[in-house]
C-alpha cells in the first residue's frame, strides 16, 4: 500500500479562500461598524421607503382610474376568507366543548345507569331471598296449620273420651252415694 | 499502463476528479432536489400555516412532541430528507411528531403580529395537537426564533406543556451579530424600520434573503467548500438541500417584523419582563417545566450569550444547558437534533413498556 498523499488541487484553494473569506467578512463588518454607514443606511432606507410608498400610492390611483383591481384589493378579498376560517376555528372549538359536555354527561349517565342496574340486581337478589323466605314461612305456616288441626283433632278426641268417661264416673258416684255396691 | 494525466500530476486521483466535475455539472444542470417529507398528514390548517402530524414508526413514548421553527425561514429544514431529517429521527425513536409550518405570508397577512402568531396560530395548533393525540401533555421544542416564540407561549399559556426544549434561541436581544454601531442605532431608534415595513406591508422573501445574506455573508466559502468536496456524493446531496433551503426564503408579515425590531431588538422587552402578548404579561419565571437549552459553538447568527440568560430567568428546577459543535442550522440539517434531544427527552416522555404499532 502506498503512503504517498494524492494531489488535491482544491485543498490549497480552499484554505486560501477561507482566509480570504474571513478577511472580507472582517472588512465588511468594519465598514458597517461606523456612524457614517449607519447614517447613510438610515437615509437610504428612508428614501427607499418614501419612493416605494409613492409608487404604491400612484399605482393605486391609476388602477382606480382604470377601474382595475390591485394586489391590495385581492389581499382584502383574501382577508375575508381568512376571517371565515377563523370563525370556523371558533365554531370547531365550541363543538369540542359541546362534545366534551355531552361525553361527560354520557359518562355521568352511564355511571348512574350502572348504579341503577346494581341496585336493581341487588333488589332482585333481595326479592329472590325474600320469596324463598316467604315460601319457607308459608310452608311453616302450612305445617303449623296441619299441626294445629291435628292438635285440635286430638283435643276433640280427648274431650269426647272425657265426655264418655264422665257419665260413667257420675253413675259410679251416684251408686256410692246410694250405697249400692256392685 | 498509466491513466491519462497521471504523468503530468503523478499523485492526482483521476477517478476522484472525474466524480467531482460530474457532480458539479449535475448541480449546474439539474433542477434543485425534491425534498421528500417523512410520512405525514394534515391535522389543521389556518391561513398559510399547516399543522403536520408525523406518526411514530413504533410508538415508544406516550407524550408527543411539537416542533416550532423560526418565522424567518421555512420549516422543512427540520424534515429535509431521509437520513438527515429531525422529524424522521424522532419518529424512528418512537415519538409522535407535530410540526407547525408557518407558511409564507402574503400581502393580506401584513397585519399579523407576534401576538397573532403566538396565540392564534401556535397556541391553537398546540390545542389541536393535544386533541388529536389524545395525550394529556405535550413536549414543545423551538428552533431559533421559533424557540423565542415557544418560550413566550410556555410562559403565558395554561396548556399542559410537559417539557420545553430550545435550540439556538435568542432571548437577550441587547447583543447580537450586527456590528455594534448598527445595533446601537437600532436600539436608539436611529435606524427605524417601521416605514420600510409599512411601505411593503409584507416584507417579500427576496428582501428577507438579502437581510440574511447581509447578516451572514460567506457565499463564496459555501461554493468553495462545494468545489473542494464535490467528489463526496453525500456531502453534495446535503449541500444541494441546504442550498435549496437557504435560497427558498420566506416572506415576513410587516406587523410582526416591526414588533420584532421594536419590542425585542430595540427595547429588549422579553428579558426585562415587559413584553405583553394578547393582554398577558410575558414573565419567563412562569416557565417551570423541565427545560433543555442548547447552542451551537460555530453559530454566526445567534450567539451563545443570547440564549444563556434564559437559564437564570426560568423557575424550572430540572434544567440543562449544552453547547454542541456546529453552525446555526447544522444540527437541524444533519438530523443530529433528534439524537441530541432524544437523549434528554426520552426519560421525560413516559416510555411505553410494550411497543405499540
Amino acid at each position: 500500500m502506498s503512503n504517498e498523499k494524492t494531489f488535491d488541487p482544491f485543498f490549497g484553494f480552499n484554505q486560501l479562500s477561507e482566509m480570504w473569506d474571513k478577511q472580507v467578512n472582517g472588512l465588511l463588518y468594519n465598514l458597517a461598524n461606523n456612524e457614517e454607514f449607519v447614517r447613510t443606511a438610515g437615509f437610504g432606507l428612508n428614501s427607499y421607503s418614501f419612493y416605494l410608498e409613492r409608487l404604491r400610492k400612484n399605482q393605486e390611483q391609476i388602477a382606480a382610474l382604470m377601474n382595475i383591481p390591485t394586489k391590495k384589493d385581492v389581499a382584502n378579498a383574501a382577508k375575508l376568507s381568512i376571517q371565515t376560517e377563523e370563525k370556523i376555528d371558533i365554531l370547531e372549538e365550541q363543538i369540542w366543548k359541546l362534545q366534551d359536555t355531552v361525553s361527560s354527561i354520557t359518562k355521568e349517565n352511564s355511571g348512574m345507569f350502572e348504579e341503577v342496574v346494581n341496585i336493581v340486581m341487588q333488589m332482585k337478589n333481595e326479592f329472590q331471598k325474600m320469596s324463598k323466605e316467604v315460601a319457607e314461612t308459608q310452608k311453616m305456616n302450612a305445617d303449623l296449620q296441619e299441626l294445629r288441626k291435628e292438635i285440635e283433632r286430638d283435643l276433640i278426641e280427648i274431650r269426647r273420651e272425657k265426655q264418655k268417661k264422665e257419665p260413667e264416673k257420675k253413675q259410679d258416684k251416684e251408686l256410692v252415694l246410694t250405697g249400692i255396691n256392685k | 499502463m498509466n491513466a491519462f494525466g497521471t504523468n503530468l500530476f503523478p499523485n492526482l486521483n483521476l477517478e476522484k476528479e472525474t466524480k467531482r466535475w460530474n457532480q458539479l455539472y449535475k448541480i449546474m444542470t439539474e433542477p434543485k432536489p425534491e425534498i421528500v417529507p417523512t410520512p405525514r398528514k394534515t391535522v389543521w390548517k389556518k391561513n398559510k400555516a399547516t399543522l403536520w402530524y408525523h406518526p411514530a414508526k413504533e410508538k415508544r413514548h406516550a407524550i408527543p412532541v411539537f416542533l416550532v421553527y423560526s418565522l424567518l425561514n421555512k420549516a422543512y429544514i427540520l424534515d429535509i430528507g431521509e437520513g438527515s431529517s429531525v422529524v424522521g429521527g424522532l419518529t424512528e425513536r418512537g415519538y409522535d411528531v407535530y410540526l407547525l409550518d408557518w407558511g409564507s405570508p402574503g400581502l393580506e397577512d401584513a397585519d399579523i403580529s407576534l401576538e397573532n402568531y403566538i396565540i392564534d396560530y401556535l397556541e391553537n395548533a398546540l390545542k389541536r395537537a393535544l386533541r388529536h393525540s389524545g395525550a394529556k401533555e405535550i413536549s414543545l421544542a423551538g428552533y431559533c426564533l421559533g424557540g423565542t416564540i415557544a418560550a413566550i407561549l410556555t410562559s403565558i399559556t395554561e396548556l399542559p406543556i410537559k417539557n420545553l426544549s430550545l435550540a439556538a434561541v435568542p432571548i437577550d436581544f441587547s447583543i447580537g451579530i450586527f456590528p455594534d454601531k448598527l445595533l446601537e442605532a437600532l436600539q436608539k431608534g436611529q435606524l427605524g424600520l417601521d416605514r420600510f415595513a409599512d411601505s411593503y406591508g409584507t416584507i417579500p422573501s427576496e428582501i428577507m434573503y438579502l437581510i440574511f445574506r447581509m447578516v451572514s455573508p460567506g457565499i463564496a466559502s459555501s461554493k468553495i467548500n462545494l468545489f473542494t468536496r464535490a467528489h463526496d456524493e453525500k456531502y453534495v446531496e446535503k449541500w444541494r438541500r441546504m442550498d435549496k433551503w437557504t435560497k427558498d426564503s420566506t416572506s415576513f408579515a410587516g406587523a410582526a417584523f416591526k414588533q420584532l425590531f421594536n419590542d425585542l431588538y430595540q427595547e429588549n422587552k422579553l428579558i426585562k419582563g415587559e413584553l405583553v402578548i394578547g393582554g398577558r404579561k410575558v414573565d419567563l419565571k412562569n416557565i417551570n417545566c423541565p427545560l433543555f437549552v442548547f447552542s451551537c459553538s460555530r453559530d454566526t447568527i445567534i450567539l451563545e450569550k443570547q440564549s444563556l440568560p434564559l437559564m437564570d430567568l426560568v423557575s424550572s428546577k430540572d434544567k440543562s444547558y449544552e453547547v454542541y459543535e456546529g453552525g446555526h442550522v447544522s444540527l437541524a440539517l444533519t438530523g443530529v437534533f433528534a439524537e441530541v434531544w432524544d437523549k434528554w427527552l426520552s426519560a421525560r416522555s413516559e416510555e411505553i413498556g410494550e411497543v405499540l404499532v
